[in-house]
């Protein structure tokens, strides 16, 4: 799993190179993002736009990375293609994680908070 | 012609169920009607591919998991096979929409597995498994619509 990252203030900007997060995937992005939580990192986005598919185990992964927040952060996501906004919504993964279409976005988003 | 098939068989590693994944989707892209979502398809029988390669063979190599796609006149069909250790029956008639559903007080009880099958049963029209000899085989099932959501996609002819 390749993940770029950025900062922007205190928000760590991750954006998901790979084109899937899937079953083969799930648990190298569990690791990382992990590592961010460990690292102190609270307010997370994560950049989707170069991901074209997603599994259950990626939505797991997800969700796996925000409960390590333990309520204290929070996790947006931007750029889902259309295709995997779809499977979010299938899955309620819209009412999970707030989901922005750009990047620019979702940091507004967050720095007035 | 009334009916085409398409078997592929692959080793059970996760790292090979994106290349069967990505074969399914161009197979619906190409031969099916618009009104089917080739993404749809694909993540339907990457679950099922995914539960072969965990859960029948424990994500141990060395075991083939079969994947038929069959399109007829009026559906699509693609079975995923395995040998390994059979699915639990229950899973699958549990496997519900109502599963999806989120309770916003409680992300710390969200579950971070089980999406699969509940996936599976929203999208496709008819879901059947089969343990017979041996061989157990997950059937999906999607009917196409009608009018002119059946004109394929490239080239805008009714299917044949």
């Amino acid at each position: 799993m390749e993940i770029e990252q950025r900062r922007e203030g205190d928000i760590l900007v991750a954006k998901i190179l790979n084109d899937r997060l899937d079953a083969r995937g799930a648990d190298d992005f569990r690791k990382a993002m992990s590592g961010f939580v460990s690292d102190g990192n609270r307010r997370i986005i994560l950049d989707i736009s170069a991901v074209d598919f997603v599994d259950s185990s990626g939505l797991g992964a997800l969700v796996s990375a925000l409960k390590l927040m333990g309520g204290d952060g929070d996790i947006l996501i931007c750029g889902a293609p259309d295709s995997v906004m779809r499977m979010f919504k299938l899955t309620r993964m819209n009412k999970v994680f707030r989901i922005f279409e750009e990047q620019q976005d979702a940091v507004r988003a967050l720095s007035v908070e | 012609m009334e009916h085409k098939e398409i078997k592929l068989v692959i080793d059970s590693e996760l790292k090979n169920v994106s290349l069967v994944g990505r074969t399914i989707n161009g197979l619906v892209s190409m031969v099916s009607p618009c009104d089917i979502s080739p993404y749809d398809i694909e993540l339907c029988v990457v679950e099922a591919v995914n539960n072969c390669v965990e859960h029948a063979y424990g994500k141990q190599r060395g075991h083939e998991v079969e994947v038929r796609f069959a399109l007829g006149r009026d559906r699509l069909v693609v079975d995923v096979c395995d040998t390994g250790k059979p699915m639990d029956q229950r899973h699958l008639a549990e496997a519900d929409v109502a599963m999806l559903e989120i309770d916003h007080d409680d992300i710390d009880g969200l579950p971070e597995q089980g999406r699969g099958l509940p996936i599976i049963k929203e999208i496709m029209d008819a879901v059947i498994y089969q343990s017979k000899g041996g061989k157990n085989c997950l059937s999906l099932t999607k009917f196409f619509g009608s009018g002119e959501k059946t004109r394929r996609c490239t080239g805008g002819q009714d299917g044949d």
